[in-house]
């Protein structure tokens, strides 16, 4: 009786732990597990008042050789990808200004509105330094766009579009030397698990190329975290 | 029989060189011949198929390298475990003497013939018994990684990809496990013995059906590593055309099993109609039997539809067709339409089986005959009929068709009929019987409450205006974890512990099946019990994070779905205990009626050595009046 | 012996576990009706248009409806379970019957499960009737929905070219949804309304609601899409219709 009993605990036990292992290894399985923190930058003017100030920094490139899948591009060298990370974590109730390095060319983007710019403070973004509400639509490489659930919580959506790098002056090898620079700035709620990805098309599949790194995070789209300073 | 065996005996290498290869064919030259088809085909493929580049409709041959391997696996994994050979010999006129054919029975042969192309129903049964516990853990094993992702709302545990490729792998590896966990083990090893048989009609395609599924099982597996299938169970197009090689992995199985569940349709429905002992009429043939039959003869319409759609979704993926993709002229409601057409009667194909083995179960535990045998019968008819008609029930918000809406909300509701009369069967016969409380009796308890639960929020679900509010959501997952687990499986373990005395010689142990009963039954109706509460408030099926409002629901979920799990590996300890040194059973330990029981354990190679002859139906239970 | 018993059965209403079975036939009943159509209805939540509150008032009387048959078998069973029960490894004494049949019971069941389902299937058409009838009312205004891989847009088509990502609804005035989808499938899904549809690519899906309380709501996607299907969730914001005039003219649409 006991040792049937005392049996059947050992197996309860073993299987759990098994399932754990398998759980765990799983888990920390991931392709970009880093998490890049928002720099600290004093303090910034604002509609909403004078609030905190960070930054972050990213750039978009058109392979994996770059930054965060080493030097040998990972299991996948010729997916587009973010980098250095993709997985950002920033303070509640700050300005956040971002800075992204545009490496890739483009096409038409199939959706007018992620060629305009939404949820950033005045609706604004600066682009190879000069301040723009759109950009061409024929023109653009990809999309940084930020959401969240639809919760009780404070409600993030940003989306600024990265202008293509034009064809002629993307390099055979190596990347251009003259990514396009877009930098904005968006105004955070209270803390709450976010994610963002690229809206631009840019992945496999035949319908809509949103397979491969575009639905594969750690690539084109990434989490972004808001905690409480 | 002594006879037969000196005459072989003193035959030695009459076919000396076909013999031994034969003899050399196992589990494991299958699998290494598999391996090596699919390195080869490999290859071929690279060397023979034109070279997609980047500016292709098709942006590389990745699809085609993967299906083609994956089918030299499969053709190497039939030739290495032996499937040919029967074929091959036929073909040339040599077919099998009957040594040979003693071989494939696997006579005198001990554990080897469990790892062989054996024919033997019992030895098939036992197989199935096997696998179907392996698909368990491994998707018991995913079902838990979903939930403890669930546990917090903000999900991130997993990376979202992994969590879908978990739940998409969860779904079809459970969705085949069960499909099998009746009529596999039970169908098997109990259905030829049940009905007076020596063997199964086609023995060999017995074998075949078997060790198809087995080389299904790698093809799934591996899709973990090529990117997992990210489109959830049913795989609907377009969304499974961008989907990593994963989904290729996902095309082969179905097409590797459906192929597997046509050839034991066929065989199993021939079994039963031709092969039942004299005497045994249609009335005189045990309510499982109908169950058995309803369900390989439901799959035998349905899974070769299935099969038709994964073809077709392979090649929108490999070669850019456009049978589902809207801008070369084809429609993702094509695909909605064939998958439901398998994809409905396919729950009752897991389902009937399940209940007819508990209502033959009913009048052994009641002590009385089984309560309106004709209705149960036409219970189980008027299901699968009706069941071919009413898929787009699962397709009312796809907005394909909202005329029909209103005529496949009849069907569907139509269908509760029929069920009712199987809630009528179980309930009548326990009804003024005998109750003996083991636990296979006890289950029929749990099938009541689960199945009564499962089948009222399918009528909400079948109205269209109120499909609106609740289609996709929790409340959906937990209703068919209510038919397929509450019922199915509770039968399933139910008739594993009733009828394991059988199929192994020795008892399943008492006190472990209690106490795996209870936790299953605590824990399922916990986990599912609260999780259509989350849907009805909102929350989404499929989902890696949710709002934080459905915290506390899914909490609770993931406790239940933990207990499920103890109680699993506390019946799996049962299955793996008992059978090294359970008490050895006697031939007939529940003073069951039916047929099998007549057989001595372990039960013959040819079950019976005077064929029965039966003159009356297995349910005399109950004092007659005199 | 056996045989002199069931001849004397005087009435069928005086055995004791006939009498058991109606008493827990009737607590049975109420719980279950009781339980079944507060609980669920309470986990609904508000309702924010006239389809959900008819959804939710289906789904409590379908659980009143359904609550005699559960209770009937709760009742059999639990009458059987606090009978005799025999544990042990031997079977107990046979049962003292070999009824095998009951044509007035079995005529019953089937009878009264058919009107059942009669009345389920009669009473959702004539709601899905009305609903598909909403889809044509000459005075909704109308709103096209388009999905993509993890976000709504939404265009407001009477009002000029005004696009969003989230949606905004006036109080009290019909709406048409013309659903499609940019890529794979979605399921437009707004809550607390009960109205969803899919959103397929090349095809346009309609549905409509009413909404009828100014509020916040949810709109969630109800069919896997890919790697952000959990995300692609957006507010409802039902407003006055003058706090609707003013963001559609904030946001460059005229009236």
């Amino acid at each position: 009786m006991n040792k049937r009993l005392l049996g059947a605990l050992g197996t309860v036990i073993v299987g759990a732990s098994v399932i754990a292992g398998i759980g765990t290894y799983v888990a920390s399985a991931k392709n970009d597990s880093r998490v890049l923190v928002a720099t600290a930058a004093g303090t910034m003017n604002t509609p909403q008042g004078n609030l905190p100030h960070y930054t972050l920094d990213m750039s978009a490139y058109p392979d994996s050789m770059a930054g965060t899948h080493g030097a040998s591009g990972g299991p996948h060298p010729d997916w587009v990808t973010y980098g250095p990370v993709t997985n950002f974590q920033v303070p509640a109730h700050s300005v956040i200004t971002v800075t992204i390095k545009q490496y890739d060319s483009g096409a038409r983007i199939t959706n007018d509105f992620f060629a305009t710019i939404h949820g950033t403070i005045d609706g604004t973004a600066l682009i190879n330094g000069k301040s723009v509400t759109s950009v061409d639509p024929e023109a653009v490489g990809h999309t940084f766009t930020l959401r969240g659930l639809s919760d009780a919580k404070t409600q993030l959506f940003v989306s600024v579009p990265l202008p293509s790098v034009p064809d002629a002056l993307v390099p055979d090898s190596g990347y251009t030397k003259t990514p396009n620079v877009v930098t904005f700035s968006f105004i955070t709620g209270g803390a709450g698990d976010y994610v963002w990805n690229c809206e631009y098309p840019c992945g496999d599949g035949t319908i809509a190329r949103f397979g491969g790194p575009m639905s594969t995070q750690g690539y084109m789209s990434g989490n972004f975290t808001v905690v409480n300073a | 029989m002594t006879t037969m065996m000196e005459h072989s005996a003193s035959a030695p290498g009459h076919s000396a060189p076909k013999r031994a290869l034969i003899e050399r064919l196992n589990i494991f030259t299958a699998f290494g011949l598999g391996i090596i088809g699919a390195i080869v085909f490999w290859y071929l493929a690279k060397a023979i198929l034109p070279a997609n580049t980047d500016g292709s409709y098709i942006k590389s041959n990745r699809d085609q390298y993967v299906l083609f391997s994956m089918i030299g696996w499969l053709i190497g994994f039939m030739t290495g475990i032996g499937a040919l050979i029967g074929p091959f010999r036929w073909l040339l006129g040599k077919d099998l003497n009957h040594d040979e054919n003693m071989f494939y029975a696997g006579k005198d042969q001990g554990v080897k013939r469990y790892l062989r192309y054996t024919t033997d129903h019992k030895v098939v049964g036992i197989q199935y018994l096997v696998l179907t516990m392996i698909i368990f853990f491994v998707g018991g094993t995913l079902a838990m990684l979903i939930r403890t992702n669930l546990a917090h709302p903000g999900g991130g545990w997993l990376q979202p990809q992994t969590y879908n490729a978990i739940v998409g792998t969860h779904g079809i590896i459970m969705i085949v496990g069960t499909i099998i966990m009746v009529t596999g083990p039970f169908g098997n090893f109990i259905m030829p013995i049940m009905i007076g048989a020596r063997d199964m009609a086609f023995p060999r395609l017995n074998a075949l059906s078997f060790w198809l599924i087995v080389a299904a099982v790698p093809p799934i597996l591996s899709s973990f590593f090529l990117g997992g299938i990210s489109t959830g169970w049913v795989a609907y197009n377009p969304l499974a055309s961008q989907a990593p090689p994963g989904m290729d992995g996902y095309i082969m199985f179905i097409c590797i099993f459906a192929l597997s569940t046509m050839v034991a349709g066929a065989n199993i429905t021939t079994t039963v109609i031709k092969m039942r002992a004299k005497g045994m009429t249609w009335n005189r043939t045990p309510i499982f039997i109908y169950g058995v039959v309803a369900s390989v003869a439901l799959a035998l319409p349905a899974f070769p539809v299935f099969f038709l759609s994964q073809v077709m979704s392979g090649m929108d993926r490999a070669t850019g067709s456009t049978f589902y993709n809207t801008t070369g002229g084809g429609s993702g409601w094509l695909y909605e339409n064939l998958f439901w057409i398998m994809g409905h009667p396919e729950v009752y194909v897991i389902l009937i089986p399940a209940v007819g083995a508990l209502m033959e179960m009913a009048p052994v535990f009641t002590r009385r005959p089984l309560f309106s045998f004709n209705m149960a019968v036409m219970g189980i008819a008027g299901i699968s009929g009706l069941s071919v008609l009413v898929w787009a029930h699962h397709m009312y918000t796809t907005g394909w068709a909202p005329l029909l809406s209103a005529p496949f909300m009849l069907t569907t509701e139509l269908i509760s009929i029929p069920t009712g009369l199987l809630f009528l069967v179980l309930i009548g016969t326990l009804w003024r019987g005998r109750l003996w409380m083991t636990m296979p009796a006890a289950s029929i308890y749990a099938l009541l409450w689960n199945f009564m639960i499962g089948g009222i929020t399918g009528i909400y679900l079948s109205d269209v205006p109120v499909d609106g509010a609740l289609h996709g959501s929790m409340y959906v997952t937990a209703h068919f974890h209510y038919t397929l687990m509450g019922t199915g499986l509770t039968g399933a373990l139910a008739a594993l512990v009733f009828w394991f005395p059988k199929m192994t010689g020795r008892m399943f142990d008492k006190t472990l099946s209690w106490v795996g009963f209870w936790f299953v039954q605590i824990g399922f109706n916990i986990a599912f019990g609260v999780m259509f509460f989350v849907g009805l408030a909102g929350q989404p099926r499929r989902v890696d994070a949710y709002a934080a409002l459905f915290s506390r629901g899914n909490m609770i979920t993931t406790g239940g779905a933990y207990l499920i799990m103890t109680g699993m590996l506390v019946m799996l300890y049962g299955v793996i205990s008992s059978w090294r040194h359970g008490a050895l059973a006697p031939m007939n330990p529940w003073f069951s009626k039916t047929l099998e029981w007549t057989v001595p354990n372990p039960v013959p190679l040819e079950n019976f050595d005077v064929l029965p002859v039966v003159t009356s139906d297995a349910y005399g239970y109950g004092k007659a009046k005199s | 012996m056996s045989d002199l018993d069931t001849q004397k059965r005087p009435s069928i209403f005086e055995r004791k576990d006939v009498k058991q079975t109606v008493f827990f036939w009737v607590i049975f009943t109420a719980i279950i009706g009781y339980v079944g159509a507060t609980a669920q209805a309470r986990s609904m939540g508000a309702s924010a248009s006239e389809t959900m509150s008819t959804t939710i008032h289906m789904i409590k009387v379908f659980t009143w409806v359904a609550a005699p048959i559960a209770g009937l078998v709760a009742a059999m069973a639990m009458t059987t379970l606090i009978g005799k029960i025999h544990f042990g490894d031997a079977p107990p004494e046979e049962a003292d019957h070999q009824i095998r049949n009951s044509p007035r019971l079995t005529a019953t069941w089937l009878v009264v499960s058919s009107v059942l389902c009669l009345f389920a299937v009669v009473w959702g058409t004539i709601v899905l009737q009305n609903d598909n009838a909403a889809l044509l009312n000459p005075k909704a205004m109308n709103v096209n929905v388009t999905g993509q891989q993890w976000v709504w847009n939404f265009d407001y088509v009477d009002n000029g070219t005004v696009r969003s990502e989230d949606l905004y609804l006036p109080v009290n005035k019909p709406v048409v949804f013309h659903v499609t989808s940019r890529d794979v499938i979605h399921g437009f899904w707004i809550v607390q309304m009960g109205i969803k549809v899919d959103a397929n690519p090349g095809y346009i899906t309609t549905t409509s609601a009413t909404p009828n309380k100014i509020g916040i709501y949810d709109l969630r996607c109800a069919e896997l899409c890919g790697l952000y299907h959990a995300y692609m969730q957006k507010k409802v914001h039902v407003v006055s219709q003058s706090d609707y005039d003013a963001w559609i003219k904030s946001h460059g649409g005229q009236i």
